[in-house]
């Protein structure tokens, strides 16, 4: 016993002069300055996908930009150096990790993932002067008086429309229902999913129905809504590890009707859990599909692919936030320690877009937020077809 | 309703498999295994890599996934938790140890097998079709698989001797002990033998609902409550458990369904009831 | 007693001076809000270590501290209620609460109490979740500040939005709030009540035979429990100004009864130490990215097997072995 002890102790202490010496030669770098950027988000537990998919295109991102010799700000030459904080999907922890942010200086920080998470970090992110990127859709969050968040990716509220309209012209749908998880983020978003089907006249059969997000078979969930025969079935803020699961339950008992979700999904992820039942599955991305995105998009997903054996494309969408950072840093070099100048450069801000071939880099978000604090990000509707997701049309948030 | 009992019967089957072992571990012990879930999820992964990615025949991944829990399991029972049985002095503190063997393989299940949804080729395809119920055919098969490893759990339990060994044990220690049954070995057994069930429950069910690193939690939890209702530490109540709370998400979701999102909140405030009524569970023995 | 006393007094001094110089002189502010978090959460442990007390596994005090943060941020934002006044509140309604429904669910035991608490975390969820008053899924947000107090004209509390740093101001209200807590713990562990609860703890039977009354007791406890959690819940839904069904999870309550466990469960401080190692080290560690979770558990088992009744236990080792305690 003694000797286990001993050993044990002897291991905790190694470990925490490896940690020490670790962090000491980190700090050693090359000559360019370096830019930290952060990120505060879940990379563990049932969310996890979430924010690892954030952390993976930064950190290739990043060391692609790296790896060219940094990238110019004004007469300096910065390379990126990523701090990342896994909150849990705690909103306790993740204000914990927007303190650790500021700590170390950084102004820009992507995440966190969560509503709870993104309206729990406002107090520091205001009081500590951060602009912060969460993938959360309350409005509050960008309305003013906020005004240090940045919505990173497109809000349901404003896909669904698009979506519900042209199923609605295109593929004749009339009647609709929404299934959603029993948790913040869906229920809200599947109430702005009933409001807007309700703006466009759709009859909705189903709009009440829940389940936990730990469900593993739902079939006894699908089982009601699909004896309502709607024509679309609306999988409200459906997590990516869910939609295969929920997708196959509705076919198998016979569902015959579209099945959309607006929220980003996997490709890899809806073949193996669904199969051939996925086909049609109408869901929304980012730069997703090869009709659109370019060569410097590719070269991406082959890095990210090398880098951790797979890819995932849930990072179509990821992917902008660095770069919208870096970007708006390079039009006004005063920003990189100052926020102020870079709300105000987000007006008129604009770029190419290096990963369609068509498109720029600009800040939205008027119509929905009566200012700007909205990265624009092409809303790629796509359809799943045998394992890929292909191009149902484009629009764009104002 | 064809469709909802079937939907509660599957579901039952599922749940009763999953309770079983942690019921198992927890009558031999007296430790709440929260750990039961992971091991569920890593028997899950391990069926993915040798039927999904591998493409060997699913019985052979089904047997790894058995083995390397019972081997995981064994391992767990001899090197953790059986020093610190012996040096706590409130049995209670094996929960934080449980908590701290869940978290690490949480861990070490992220780092292995990434963070995404998994799912394997269907074992048996194609969908039974009638008026009033439609069951695909994968789902018939797992549930028959299910219903055969209970009764086989139950048959070994009740006739062979390690499982007569581990029902004195689970009875009562001491006198178990003074009879001559080898306590330290016999807990071991049974905890190997728990952690078999949950791996092969894990590697079972990939084949319908997919893996995913992060499930783990969520089924421990679930399958508590299913030991609870039954009552904890007693094999039959884990069975009934796993049934009723199968048939009251089955029927729960299709009836209260018009009042949306309470259906669950009235399935656990009955569960608070229901326990407060019958302290016990449906069977169990009474604590302490 | 009275060395304790100092010894007590010297720790709470060290908190509320020496750390706000150290922080000040190093500029490591984050540090507030991470101790910040330690004090609460352990106040909220607290609770869970008098249910431990009186030999039930509480897992449910996520439950009370999700209530307790609504029912401040419900007063402060829809009727303008002082944060000072609804902090009480927020306590006194839980320990209201708890007293209805410990009444029936205090008669099971052992893991069974354990299973009928985590129950009720999740009920409380979805019941923020379905209630109208708490706003549902959207959660409460933009809540304001705390206020300011005075008393005849002299300002004995600054209005916290005034204040250049507020993340010092909730440390210190923090801190105190923390002393307070174990302050009282520690005189009803010693108490007559105190000592009629641990022999709840040993034999509810043979307690209630000789005459004590055990349905009173278990309740009491439970109450002051609740009341614990509503405060801590509360105090953390004004730091982060917001509120969610999803702020206290299942998974908080498995972690305030981790943290009992790790300090160590025979020890009034043990919540404090166990909060500390526990949030702290998961702060620590957050460098060593994906690998964090490993190596915290790790350093989790690497603990539980050292030292199986608690950290508090190293001190009394060598002590214990010969003579008990």
């Amino acid at each position: 016993m003694i000797n286990r002890r001993t050993a044990l102790k002897s291991l905790a202490l190694g470990a925490a002069s490896t940690l020490a010496i670790v962090g000491a030669l980190s700090s050693a770098h090359a000559e360019n300055k370096t830019l930290k950027i952060g990120f505060v988000g879940v990379t563990s537990g049932p969310a996890a996908a979430w924010g690892t998919s954030n952390v993976r295109s930064m950190q290739v991102r990043a060391d692609w930009i790296n790896e060219k010799g940094g990238v110019k700000i004004g007469d300096d030459t910065y390379n990126i150096e990523l701090v990342t904080f896994d909150d849990q999907k705690d909103p306790k922890r993740a204000i914990a990790g927007m303190e650790k942010m500021a700590q170390e200086g950084i102004h820009y920080v992507v995440g966190p993932n969560v509503d709870d998470g993104a309206a729990a970090v406002r107090p520091v992110a205001e009081s500590k002067g951060i602009i912060y990127f969460p993938y959360a859709f309350p409005k509050a969050l960008y309305t003013p008086p906020a005004s240090n968040a940045v919505l990173g990716m497109v809000a349901n509220y404003q896909s669904a429309p698009a979506i519900y309209k042209y199923l609605k012209e295109n593929k004749g749908v009339k009647k609709i229902a929404f299934v959603a998880a029993n948790e913040s983020d869906p229920l809200s978003q599947r109430d702005g999913g009933v409001e807007a089907a309700k703006a466009l006249g759709l009859e909705i059969v189903a709009q009440n129905d829940t389940y936990p997000n730990d469900t593993r078979d739902f079939t006894p969930v699908m089982t009601p809504i699909v004896q309502q025969k709607p024509d679309l079935l609306v999988l409200s803020g459906v997590a990516p590890a869910n939609a295969p699961l929920l997708i196959r339950a509705a076919r198998e008992l016979g569902y015959e009707g579209l099945i959309s979700a607006e929220t980003a999904q996997d490709a890899t992820v809806l073949q193996e859990g669904a199969g051939e039942l996925a086909n049609g599955f109408i869901s929304v991305g980012g730069a997703s599909t090869p009709e659109i995105r370019s060569a410097e998009m590719e070269e991406f997903i082959d890095r990210y692919t090398k880098k951790y054996g797979e890819y995932n494309d849930e990072s179509n969408t990821k992917v902008y936030a660095l770069d919208y950072i870096v970007e708006t840093l390079k039009a006004n070099p005063a920003a990189i320690d100052n926020v102020e100048e870079y709300k105000k450069t987000m007006d008129t801000f604009s770029a190419p877009n290096p990963f369609v071939k068509e498109g720029t880099l600009k800040y939205v978000g008027q119509t929905s937020f009566t200012q700007k604090r909205q990265i624009s990000v092409p809303m790629v509707v796509t359809e799943f077809k045998d394992g890929k997701f292909e191009t149902l049309f484009v629009g764009e948030v104002d | 309703m064809e469709q909802v009992i079937a939907n509660g019967l599957y579901l039952g089957a599922q749940y009763a498999l999953i309770a079983l072992g942690l019921t198992l571990i927890f009558a031999l012990m007296n430790v709440l295994n929260f750990a039961h879930g992971q091991m569920y999820v890593l028997g899950g992964f391990v069926t993915y890599a040798i039927y999904g990615q591998l493409g060997l025949p699913f019985p052979v991944a089904l047997a790894a996934s058995s083995i390397t829990l019972a081997v995981v399991g064994a391992l767990i029972e001899k090197f953790l938790f059986r020093p610190v049985v012996r040096r706590s002095e409130r049995e209670e503190s094996t929960m934080l140890l449980a908590a701290a063997v869940a978290f690490f393989l949480d861990a070490v299940i992220l780092l292995a097998f990434g963070e995404k949804q998994r799912g394997v080729p269907k074992i048996v395809s194609g969908v039974f079709v009638s008026d009033g119920l439609i069951m695909p055919y994968d789902r018939m098969v797992v549930g028959i698989v299910a219903l055969a490893m209970i009764a086989a759990f139950v048959l070994y339990m009740q006739y062979s001797k390690p499982g007569r060994a581990m029902r004195a044990l689970a009875q009562d220690r001491v006198a178990a002990q003074l009879m001559g049954v080898k306590v330290d070995r016999y807990s071991m057994i049974g905890f190997a033998l728990g952690a078999l069930l949950a791996g092969a429950v894990g590697g079972l069910l990939v084949t319908i609902t997919g893996v995913n690193s992060g499930i783990g939690g969520p089924i421990s939890i679930k399958a508590f409550l299913m030991v609870m209702i039954g009552g904890a530490g007693v094999v039959g109540g884990a069975i009934a458990g796993g049934f009723i709370l199968g048939m009251m998400e089955s029927v729960g979701l299709t009836v209260l369904r018009e009042y949306g999102d309470i259906t669950y909140l009235v399935i656990f405030a009955l569960l608070m009831v229901f326990l407060s009524i019958r302290p016990n569970g449906l069977m169990g023995k009474p604590w302490g | 007693m009275t060395k304790k006393a100092t010894l007590a007094g010297a720790f709470l001094l060290v908190l509320l001076i020496v750390v706000p110089l150290a922080i000040g002189a190093s500029g490591r502010e984050d540090l507030y809000y991470t101790l910040t978090s330690v004090a609460l959460l352990s106040i909220i442990s607290a609770g869970v270590w008098i249910t431990f007390y009186i030999g039930r596994i509480n897992i449910g005090q996520g439950a009370y501290a999700l209530m307790g943060g609504y029912v401040s941020a419900v007063l402060v934002t829809a009727y303008g209620v002082s944060f000072w006044l609804t902090l009480p509140l927020a306590g006194l309604f839980c320990a209201v609460a708890s007293i209805l429904i410990g009444l029936p669910i205090l008669r099971l035991r052992g893991v069974y109490f354990a299973m009928v608490t985590l129950v009720l975390t999740e009920v409380v969820r979805l019941l923020a979740l379905a209630l109208p008053i708490t706003n549902g899924a959207k959660g409460i947000v933009s809540i304001p500040q705390p206020g300011g107090i005075s008393l005849f004209g002299i300002t004995l509390l600054p209005d916290f939005a005034t204040l250049t740093n507020p993340r010092l101001a909730f440390y210190i209200v923090s801190v105190l709030l923390m002393a307070l807590c174990f302050a009282g713990l520690y005189r009803l562990k010693n108490s007559r009540i105190g000592q009629l609860c641990q022999s709840l703890q040993q034999n509810e039977e043979l307690a209630s035979s000789i005459g004590v009354n055990i349905t009173y007791l278990r309740v009491l406890a439970y109450a002051i429990s609740s009341f614990l959690g509503g405060v801590g819940g509360a105090m953390f839904a004004a730091i982060s100004q917001s509120i969610y069904p999803s702020s206290f999870t299942v998974a908080d309550s498995v972690n305030f009864m981790l943290n009992c466990f790790l300090g160590g469960l025979s020890y009034v401080f043990g919540p404090i130490l166990g909060t500390f190692v526990l949030y702290f080290g998961w702060d620590v560690l957050f460098q060593t990215g994906e690998f964090q979770l490993l190596i915290f558990s790790s350093i989790l088992i690497a603990l539980m097997l050292l030292l199986p009744n608690g950290l508090l236990s190293l001190r009394f080792s060598s002590k214990a072995k010969g003579a008990g305690r």
